[in-house]
């Protein structure tokens, strides 16, 4: 008997949970090539002993192969309760890492990244508490980068950790834990020392620095307008943009109007002219129900929306930002609320024209 | 109990201390030296900095004295952390809100509320199966009685249903908010009317015997998130006339949002480590009162005392960006 023929595979209808991740076929396409331009051949690890240190290749025609293949933790319905791990880990890739602090120890759960070079590793923000008892970010760091040297067969990796705001107290309460660390550079926590610092001193907030990892090379641009001292961070090997709260999916706390526009205008402009995959913010409080968002302080938040931002959320947050600008303002999108110069706590009644208005049921 | 929720219960310090059962020697006499006395904690327990490293009980219960028990939600269980009611009479008692979880696996005020009624009834020579539970709440809101289906296979037990009607029903009012209602306990009244004005559906509680005037979240020492001013004003106009008539040794409300200076800790804190008394005096209530008739828009007024948050919505504080700057 001749087998029937085979309708068009339609991932929407193949059960399959992943299908619903936006990979329109989970387990590959047919189709596609087998063997990718993207996929290289890094350290790898069929050689029994490796003869010295691995150098790995960072140039890559697109984004460097990677994924998100896990759901960030979400706290628990009694914080005093919850057993995770203080700080989540993922590797994105093998040279990069997304860490993550428990929102049951901050309620910010900031995102901390940590990427390597073949001459070292940047710890991108820290974390919003010095104890390391609670959270334990310089002994997890530790642990990734001892990992990491032993399969590049390093003897030492040294570390710069940086902030994207020296002053904001979400992502600089870490950094106390990493004082006095051998073969380690800390980023200053003051405007003027952060400008000299990125060798910005004539050209802030125009110009651009550099953090060279070792063939990777890390661009920093100047991003003032949640924080006077605002610091985005762009890789060329994963093709991220790491913004921490300048934009982020949650409640932007605009600091000063002009600053946030100019920085967006020159985020775009960077954008425009560089590969960008994913825009990388410091923490989630937007809701997987579009535009609404967690308040502060929720320690469990099960409709998380993901952290990775499309980089055309750059314009829309450029096109909204400008109608904030001298304005008292909760403005409402569907992946981030602009808030200028009212309250954190401030809400609005308007929302936008033609967005699903969903309610997500309450958690208990 | 289960020994998982004895374990979460944590320091029973604050219990009076355990000792055989006592005989029976006939009923409390609640009418005598009026006002009962009694005490406040010097301090609640408050949170922590660290939620998930919190090892305090999931429940502060403070005796304010042998017939009165306080119980708290423990913050880092929920940020609300509310204060709930434990009236013991001779023949029944009458318990004001169930906090802010719904499972007795998350959160054991079932065993609590029974730990306390046990403690009372084997101090007073009475069998707790005898004494009957009534469980009300302050008003319609999920912090004030998520926890009621803990007690639904509880016996001798009634629950106030989650409806205005029914609430209206439990107290057997006809001409609400106006009308108040005398609930005995048995040997001890608790006096009930309206007080809309946060919600359109609350009740304010009156102790005869420890003359403890409970507010819900009406008037609390925080943010009175006032959703309908005129009912709201009118309400405090039935206070006023209640303190003219009736002697008021402390009013209490749901939960504490302020430091003692003053400060306000904004809507959703796990940790407020300089707690203001949980008790207003009568004179903060009759100032709030005089604050309260010079407002004329919506706004957050703080009265010295507490917040008054005119119509600006549940979870607005006065807070500010402390990130915010000017062009350089």
């Amino acid at each position: 008997m001749n087998q029937a023929q085979t309708p068009a595979y339609n991932p929407a209808l193949s059960g399959n949970p992943q299908s619903a991740t936006g990979r329109v076929y989970p387990n590959g396409n047919p189709v596609s090539p087998l063997n990718p331009a993207e996929a290289k051949n890094t350290d790898s690890c069929v050689p029994l002993h490796h003869t010295g240190e691995v150098v790995h290749n960072y140039q890559c025609d697109g984004p460097a192969p990677g994924t998100i293949g896990f759901r960030w933790i979400y706290g628990s319905v009694i914080a005093a309760r919850n057993k995770d791990p203080r700080v989540q880990v993922m590797q994105y890739n093998e040279d990069t890492y997304i860490l993550r602090e428990n929102i049951c120890v901050h309620w910010e759960g900031p995102f901390t990244y940590l990427l390597f070079g073949n001459r070292g590793a940047l710890l991108i923000d820290t974390g919003a508490i010095s104890k390391a008892e609670w959270y334990p970010l310089r002994k997890t760091v530790e642990d990734i980068v001892a990992r990491w040297a032993k399969m590049r067969g390093k003897s030492k990796v040294p570390l710069t950790v940086v902030m994207t705001s020296g002053e904001d107290i979400a992502q600089n309460m870490g950094l106390a834990q990493f004082a006095g660390r051998p073969d380690t550079v800390l980023a200053p926590k003051s405007l003027p020392e952060i400008k000299a610092f990125y060798k910005l001193s004539a050209s802030w907030p125009a110009g651009t620095g550099k953090i060279d990892l070792g063939d990777r090379v890390i661009d920093v641009l100047p991003t003032p307008g949640t924080h006077k001292d605002g610091v985005s961070f762009y890789d060329p090997y994963c093709d991220f943009l790491f913004t921490g709260d300048f934009l982020y999916p949650g409640k932007i706390q605009i600091g000063n109007d002009k600053d946030f526009v100019a920085s967006l205008e020159r985020l775009k402009q960077w954008k425009d002219a560089h590969p960008v995959k994913w825009v990388m913010g410091g923490h989630i409080e937007m809701q997987f129900v579009p535009a609404k968002a967690y308040p502060r302080f929720y320690t469990y938040k099960p409709y998380e929306r993901v952290l990775q931002m499309e980089p055309d959320l750059i314009d829309e947050a450029l096109k909204y930002a400008k109608e904030v600008v001298g304005q008292e303002v909760v403005l409402i999108r569907p992946d981030f609320h602009l808030l200028n110069r009212v309250s954190p706590d401030q809400k609005t009644l308007v929302f936008p024209e033609g967005v699903a208005n969903i309610n997500a049921p309450r958690p208990f | 109990m289960a020994p998982a929720a004895k374990a979460m219960m944590g320091t029973r310090a604050e219990f009076p201390a355990e000792s055989a059962p006592v005989a029976y020697a006939g009923p409390v006499d609640f009418s005598k030296s009026l006002p009962a006395a009694g005490t406040f904690p010097k301090r609640w327990i408050c949170g922590s900095e660290s939620a998930m490293d919190n090892t305090d009980p999931a429940v502060q219960v403070h005796w304010y004295n042998e017939h009165t028990a306080v119980l708290r939600q423990n913050k880092c269980y929920s940020y609300e952390a509310p204060f709930m009611m434990l009236y013991f009479g001779n023949e029944r008692m009458l318990m004001i809100d169930q906090g802010f979880n719904s499972l007795r696996s998350d959160w054991p005020l079932r065993d609590v509320v029974d730990d306390c009624i046990n403690t009372w009834a084997k101090k007073h020579g009475r069998k707790a199966e005898e004494l009957e539970l009534l469980l009300a709440f302050s008003h319609l809101h999920a912090d004030h009685y998520a926890a009621q289906n803990e007690f639904v296979d509880r016996p001798n037990t009634r629950i106030m249903g989650l409806t205005h009607e029914e609430m209206v029903g439990f107290w057997g009012m006809t001409n609400y908010p106006e009308e108040r209602v005398v609930l005995d306990l048995g040997g001890r009244e608790i006096w009930i009317w309206g007080s809309p004005g946060h919600v359109m559906s609350e009740f304010a509680y009156y102790d005869t015997y420890t003359q403890i005037l409970y507010t819900g979240d009406m008037f609390y020492r925080g943010r009175c998130y006032i959703s309908f001013w005129q009912p709201w004003f009118d309400s405090m106009t039935r206070l006023m006339h209640f303190l003219d008539k009736y002697p008021v040794t402390h009013v209490v409300g749901c939960h504490v949002e302020m430091g003692s200076k003053g400060e306000d800790y904004p809507y959703g804190v796990t940790w407020q480590p300089e707690e203001a008394p949980w008790q207003l005096t009568v004179a903060e209530l009759r100032h709030a009162y005089e604050v309260a008739k010079t407002i004329t828009k919506p706004g957050i007024y703080f009265t010295g005392g507490v917040y008054l948050c005119n119509q600006t919505r549940g979870t607005t504080t006065i807070d500010k960006n402390p990130y915010a700057y000017e062009s350089s």
